[in-house]
């Protein structure tokens, strides 16, 4: 860890405690260190900003009500994230008026789905097909279900391992790693028509 | 169709699509298991280009457009919290974080821990039998504060022990039930030492159900360090068939509504 990093964390835990004791100004520290990338994860679960920015003010609303029970076992970060998984999924249940996590939990086929359809890397003409796999990813993103997008980009673009991912969904971990699995055999199939 | 070409670590074991998932993200992988899908990779042309594969549509998802939060993002969100904050109490310390707190002090000593909760609740509730005739309002305060230290003692309980089941149940890394062992010697005495502070509290529900756990976290507890991990086929099934950790769940639930969610 840089010395940067460490006077960051050290400022921050400062400001936990603060924030703890009713400082309000300290609150306000942490709410400008972590308002843009709450969103960046909110916005990955809900794919609509408005519902992202929601979700931010009530994550950081309920972290700021339960900053109690906060014990600085985990890191102030990922005890936030997980606030705001939820918040998120919350976001979506409202608009949705269904319950989102939970709602597809059947077994993964164990079938292969790699090997049939790799090809040699990609040529020149494929290259230029960029755009158009990027925007193949985006929409088979925004046609998953909600436990397998959310799943999927916390492993994947948020780093987090299984175990939090399980806790922050209130999953086991053979659920979690299954609506992993649909997801990335999702992302296969939207992109084989252009390999 | 996908064809079912296998391929295969040095141990045989034939090494699935969803595996290199896992092994993408070095996650849910024992590191036996790593290590073979390391020399497979080396040795099989097929299965490297299979995980190639992979590899290129995980990257392509690295590449689809992120929404960005706009320059004004943290002064908007203030600007509405800071509205809320002020409406709102201060953030208080829940019985559960004080709790929490005492068990971290006594951390080294879980047995001393333990006995500092039961005194607890027991001095409390004596405190409030001795005052009763005089003071019953203030002295029923009391038995009820008593009562949600143990809950909140107990709740914490149940999330190790659920902690313990879903380890049992689901994983099959070696390392993680060595640690579950440990876990469940720690857990097999609290445990004790709750139902019987339940059942002098007169709450013969819950004491039933901790008792029930006690052969299961000694089962656990007992597994031998060198025990293959089907040696636990019989205990998950019968976890599967006794729905164990639901009940774990909906015990904490009921404990503490903070967990209601979550059945």
């Amino acid at each position: 860890m840089t010395m940067a990093n460490e006077e960051e964390r050290w400022a921050e835990e400062r400001h936990v405690a603060a924030a703890r004791r009713g400082d309000r100004d300290a609150f306000r520290h942490l709410v400008e260190a972590h308002a843009r990338p709450l969103f960046t994860l909110c916005a990955r679960i809900t794919r609509d900003a408005a519902l992202a920015e929601d979700a931010v003010q009530e994550a950081l609303f309920n972290a700021y009500r339960h900053l109690g029970d906060f014990d600085g076992r985990a890191a102030f970060k990922t005890w936030l994230h997980r606030i705001a998984v939820n918040a998120a999924l919350e976001q979506l249940r409202r608009r949705s008026k269904q319950e989102v996590v939970g709602a597809d939990l059947e077994d993964d086929e164990d079938e292969d789905f790699l090997l049939s359809r790799a090809t040699p890397a990609p040529s020149p003409g494929q290259h230029a097909r960029g755009a158009e796999i990027t925007r193949r990813v985006d929409a088979e993103l925004a046609r998953m279900s909600t436990l397998e997008r959310t799943a999927f980009l916390l492993r994947h673009a948020e780093g987090q391992s299984l175990n939090d991912i399980a806790q922050a969904l209130s999953l086991n971990i053979s659920a979690c790693k299954q609506a992993i699995f649909r997801a990335v055999r999702k992302l296969r199939g939207a992109l084989q028509p252009l390999r | 169709m996908p064809m079912n070409t296998t391929h295969t670590g040095p141990s045989g074991q034939r090494i699935s699509d969803n595996e290199l998932i896992l092994y993408f993200y070095r996650d849910g992988l024992d590191a036996q298991r790593i290590v073979e899908i390391d020399d497979a990779l080396f040795a099989q042309p097929e299965l490297r280009l299979r995980y190639t594969q992979l590899q290129r549509m995980l990257h392509e998802v690295d590449c689809a457009p992120l929404l960005e939060p706009d320059a004004e993002l943290a002064g908007r969100v203030w600007q509405k919290l800071a509205a809320r904050i002020d409406a709102a109490p201060a953030p208080r310390r829940t019985a559960r974080a004080w709790t929490r707190t005492l068990r971290d002090l006594l951390a080294p000593w879980p047995a001393l821990a333990s006995a500092a909760l039961l005194l607890i609740a027991a001095a409390a509730g004596y405190y409030a039998g001795r005052q009763a005739p005089l003071h019953e309002e203030l002295a029923q305060g009391h038995a009820a504060m008593s009562a949600r230290v143990l809950d909140a003692y107990v709740a914490e309980h149940l999330r190790a022990t659920e902690g313990l089941l879903l380890t049992t149940v689901n994983s099959d890394s070696a390392d993680l039930h060595a640690g579950n062992r440990e876990l469940a010697a720690a857990l097999v005495e609290s445990n004790r030492l709750y139902a019987l502070a339940a059942a002098r509290s007169g709450n013969a529900r819950l004491a039933d159900f901790l008792r029930q756990l006690e052969p299961v976290l000694l089962e656990v507890a007992n597994q031998p360090a060198d025990a293959p991990v089907q040696s636990l086929d019989g205990l998950r099934d019968y976890l599967r068939k006794t729905d164990l950790l639901f009940q774990v769940r909906a015990t904490q639930a009921h404990i503490d509504p903070a967990d209601r969610h979550r059945i």
